[in-house]
């Protein structure tokens, strides 16, 4: 062996793999300088982009909801609560790696598994974000899920504070419903604060219309997490700021009434066989001194608490479904032909552009032929009332006088009754703090050709037409609240307020109430003189005492007026209305009644106003018992 | 200090130093790596003191690989070789699994990897065999007959699979046949044949899709930041936001957070990068480049071509494995399962490096004798 070695050495000397070695130098020295240049790069160069990288994963910025403002009525009593729930979560990402914890899930909670997954598809918020699958879990769940969360990933419990509803579907179509923010609301509210995807806000009614004051201000919580989520320590909190709460003009006791006399006038019309299809209506009353709404019920209703934490499939089917007749709807606010209701227009009008005095006479013989035979109109009187004057005219709601008066209109020329119909706010938004008003309808000589565009026969505008507008049939269309602030405008003496649900503004601890004020161009004096209108008060309060409303309001204590309508809509029975004022003497109640299919305004209508005004002015009284009127 | 210097002509301390203060550095970072996790199971200094046990075992075998001439360890080199094979087959019958591996001996509480042993005795034999021939390695036969003696391991520690030693060996190879003084057109050869293998490996699925998304997802991480690409991401994300000057000892918070994998083996060097910053990581570069630069030294001053070929396949398996580890966590090399020498945890690599280290000893003293 020795010798071996020892010729090897001969051969090949050590020195030789010299130059050789300094090649493995020189790729040593080239391997360090590599790994200090890029180290120098990653570390020195990109230090701050990879400590921001390290931030972000180890610090989760969640945000902390902020409890929404609560809504009051006008005395402080609470209408819209919060109150916690204790809700299970589940990570979709983390249910998406072990799918049978959905069915684990469903069967501990005993809801469907379908359900589950549908909640977790929600492709609104944030993939990642945690969905609430079910709220409200009772303690022997919450135990069970406690123990075995080692065996429920993905899963939480968490408490959040939901919107509860003390008076169920109580003023549902004011206060509104919340829902997840689509993304439509999101770019609108882009400059408004910091919504994100996810949030809830309001939809509808006053939470949607006051959603800025109501909200508050998200706080949020910079937590530690570990590689695998788990929170290890709260670096950072920022409490949240609670919204304000919202104080609405609504009286709790009288939109309670109000809702069941609305329901109760349904039902009778359900039960005389007029009004066999009445499935809808709207009841309003307002303080004309100012315009507070004080009560507004819209039937058929529905409970906004379905809508809490995101409505079921099922549910929102039924609530858009035709056969439930669209309880979402508010029908106060929504435009229908006004009928005779509208009459106090065309002879305010009429006296006030002086083409009748107050002291004419018209000769009622059932039906009215100042067009010619051919286009003889109908009084609803068949046999006709005889010689009347305005007063007369008006609580009998003659056809005949407001024919005559609508042709003098229209032989006036310059569309002078929708002028007037104008001036009192129809055709147009009241205004009011609610979404989705509808403005109502006008209809004039351009309104007319531009429905008919490509129809030239129909567009000609015919005496007919205006005739037609005089007693608040034809194409005129005003929402129930239109009527009401009307109605408000001749009982407080010609202003326009415009309506308002919203009444004060009340910090979250209580402390500062701020009153909404009413602006300038919230009230708007009628350019009517004093004598016109107060003809008219009369008028109406002839109605109530001896006219059409005299049977619903037959002993009734307080002095009232009003006027009832029974519109024709074709193709359905006739819409029952009533809308007046109380007391006479100093009216702090408008109320208005409508009852769509409900057939007459004196039978159906005015006895539910008779109730309602009652109730509101701590009347005790019985009610008109069983009214027939087949006055229009 | 003059009488340091006459020592360190004699044992080589410069080199002993720094490897003292690599093993001292090793320590501390994986106590840093371990005891957030192994705080949870109990005791916080578990592997801590498993480590220094097996540093204190290593240092014992340093000494022994100093004592005796090394010049007799060339004759043994077939009961070595076989020896090498022997206990890489009796692995793969018997050894434990884990990782997906089968590749370690489980001694107590002691997991023994004889695949790091038998680095250090390929680098023995293949020495020896180096140095026993007589012609001057450029026949096509030297080159089959060192391909031979490297490929029957190589192949059992594939069969493990174990990518990472086989890789080793092939660095081995080359960095010992480039000293012992083989002509270019084999490593031409070698090249070639190497790019066929790995050619041939991907196309006819040799490899395992997720293996190759491993291995070539360093390239850019991103694409896959939840799956392979994860691991390299963090590292950089911990190594980066150490910036210059560090979190501070035990401050890390990927470390800390359990963001970085394996961090107190494979990803070591992030957790100093990401402690120690650049600063720390750079010291500790420099210790590994005055233990490299002392091997090479040691090769040169070697009085015979077997010492100076078996400091060149320690230097060389070294240098790939710093290569490889530090490249793979600051996203340059791809990510195999290869330790930082001295540093990353792990019993049996602690002692073959320390042994390696025994070796070059020997051969330095011998040089002035």
């Amino acid at each position: 062996m020795k010798l071996i070695d020892a010729t090897f050495d001969k051969n090949v000397k050590p020195d030789d793999a010299r130059p050789r070695l300094m090649v493995l130098m020189f790729v040593a020295f080239t391997i360090f300088a590599v790994l200090i240049s890029r180290l120098w790069i990653l570390q020195v160069m990109g230090g701050q982009k990879y400590m921001a990288l390290a931030e972000g994963n180890y610090i989760r910025d969640l945000p902390i909801e902020a409890p929404r403002g609560l809504i009051f009525d006008r005395s402080g009593k609470v209408l819209v609560n919060n109150r916690p729930s204790i809700g299970i979560t589940l990570s979709p990402p983390v249910a998406e790696k072990n799918p049978r914890i959905i069915n684990r899930l469903a069967g501990i909670l005993h809801i469907s598994s379908s359900d589950i997954r549908e909640k977790l598809a929600e492709k609104k918020a944030d993939p990642l974000k945690p969905r609430v699958i079910a709220r409200d879990i009772d303690d022997k769940t919450l135990a069970y899920i406690e123990e075995h969360k080692m065996g429920l990933p993905g899963v939480d419990v968490v408490t959040e504070s939901i919107r509860s509803y003390p008076f169920g579907s109580l003023g549902a179509h004011v206060f509104g419903y919340l829902g997840e923010i689509s993304q439509e609301e999101m770019q609108s509210k882009k400059n408004n604060g910091s919504y994100a995807l996810g949030d809830i806000i309001g939809k509808s009614g006053a939470e949607s219309v006051y959603e800025g004051l109501l909200r508050g201000q998200k706080g949020s919580e910079q937590i530690e997490v570990n590689a695998s989520g788990r929170p290890l320590s709260i670096i950072k909190k920022q409490e949240p700021l609670p919204g304000s709460n919202l104080m609405l003009s609504l009286d709790l006791s009288l939109q309670q009434v109000t809702e069941q006399a609305l329901k109760d006038a349904m039902q009778q019309a359900r039960n005389t066989g007029t009004g066999a299809k009445a499935n809808g209506g709207a009841a309003i009353v307002l303080d004309p001194r100012n315009g507070d709404v004080l009560a507004m019920a819209s039937l058929p209703t529905y409970d906004p608490a379905l809508f809490i934490g995101g409505i079921s499939k099922k549910n929102w089917q039924q609530l858009i479904d035709k056969k439930t007749n669209f309880p979402l709807n508010n029908r106060a606010i929504m435009a229908y032909a006004p009928g005779s209701t509208f009459k106090p227009v065309t002879l305010i009008g009429a006296l006030a552009d002086g083409i009748i005095k107050t002291n004419d006479t018209f000769d009622c013989g059932g039906k009215w032929l100042g067009l010619g035979k051919k286009w003889a109109r109908w009084c609803w009187d068949h046999a006709g009332h005889g010689t009347v004057g305005l007063t007369r005219g008006m609580a009998e709601s003659c056809d005949v006088v407001f024919y005559s008066i609508g042709y003098k209109f229209y032989k006036t020329g310059g569309e002078r009754l929708q002028y007037w119909a104008r001036v009192f706010g129809i055709g147009s938004l009241t205004g009011i703090d609610l979404p989705m008003e509808a403005k109502g309808r006008v209809p004039d000589k351009q309104w007319k050709e531009k429905i008919n565009d490509g129809n030239p026969e129909y567009q000609r505008w015919y005496p007919g037409d205006t005739v037609n507008i005089a007693i608040g049939q034809g194409d005129i269309l005003a929402t129930p609240l239109q009527m009401a602030s009307l109605y408000a405008a001749i009982a407080n003496g010609g202003i326009l307020y415009r309506p308002h649900v919203g009444k004060a503004m009340i910090s979250w601890d209580g402390n500062v109430k701020r009153e909404f004020k009413l602006k300038p161009e919230d009230k708007r004096k009628l350019d009517i003189s004093k004598d016109i209108i107060r003809f008219n008060q009369d008028a109406l309060e002839k109605t109530v005492t001896q006219g059409t409303a005299a049977a619903a309001f037959s002993g009734f204590s307080t002095r009232v007026a009003g006027k009832t309508g029974t519109a024709q809509v074709r193709g359905k029975g006739d819409y029952a209305w009533f809308a007046g004022y109380a007391p006479v003497e100093e009216p702090r109640y408008v109320v208005v009644v409508m009852v769509e299919q409900g057939g007459h305004g004196g039978t159906i209508a005015a006895p539910a106003a008779r109730k309602i005004l009652a109730a509101a002015m701590g009347i005790p009284d019985r009610g008109a018992g069983y009214v027939n009127d087949l006055s229009r | 200090m003059i009488n340091l210097i006459g020592i360190n002509r004699k044992i080589d301390l410069t080199m002993l130093l720094s490897v003292i203060l690599l093993c001292i550095y090793g320590a501390i970072a994986v106590f840093s790596a371990t005891q957030s996790n192994a705080s949870a199971s109990g005791d916080q200094y578990f592997l801590l003191k498993k480590e220094i046990l097996a540093m204190l075992i290593g240092f014992i075998a340093l000494i022994v690989m100093t004592l005796g001439d090394y010049n007799r360890w060339k004759t043994y080199i077939v009961p070595l070789y076989i020896l090498n094979i022997v206990l890489l087959m009796v692995v793969l019958a018997i050894g434990s699994s884990h990782k997906g591996a089968q590749s370690w001996f489980e001694i107590g509480s002691f997991q023994l990897q004889p695949s790091e042993f038998s680095k250090l005795i390929l680098i023995v034999t293949l020495a020896s065999f180096f140095a026993n021939r007589r012609s001057q390695l450029d026949s096509i036969q030297d080159l089959g007959m060192s391909l031979l003696h490297v490929g029957i391991p190589l192949l059992l520690v594939l069969l493990q699979p174990d990518l990472g030693t086989a890789l080793c060996y092939v660095a081995i190879l080359l960095g010992m046949m480039l000293v012992a003084g083989f002509p270019a057109r084999h490593f031409a050869i070698l090249a070639i044949a190497g790019i066929i293998v790995v050619f041939c490996a991907v196309q006819f699925h040799v490899l395992q899709d997720y293996q190759l998304s491993r291995l070539t997802v360093f390239v850019n991480p991103d694409n896959d930041p939840r799956g392979a690409g994860y691991n390299l991401l963090q590292s950089k994300i911990a190594v980066g936001s150490g910036q210059f000057f560090g979190k501070g000892l035990f401050s890390g918070t990927q470390t800390r957070l359990q963001f970085l994998p394996e961090r107190h083996t494979d990803f070591i060097f992030s957790v100093i990068g990401e402690e120690a910053g650049f600063i720390g990581a750079a010291l500790l570069l420099i210790l590994f480049l005055v233990l490299i630069v002392r091997g090479i030294r040691t090769a040169a001053y070697s009085k015979n071509m077997f010492g100076t070929l078996l400091a060149a396949g320690i230097v060389s398996l070294w240098l790939f494995q710093i290569l490889v580890n530090i490249g793979m966590t600051i996203g340059l090399m791809p990510i195999t399962g290869i330790p930082l020498p001295f540093v990353s945890y792990g019993n049996s690599s602690l002692m073959v490096h320390l042994m390696s280290v025994g070796i070059l000893l020997n051969v330095y003293t011998r040089s002035y004798v």
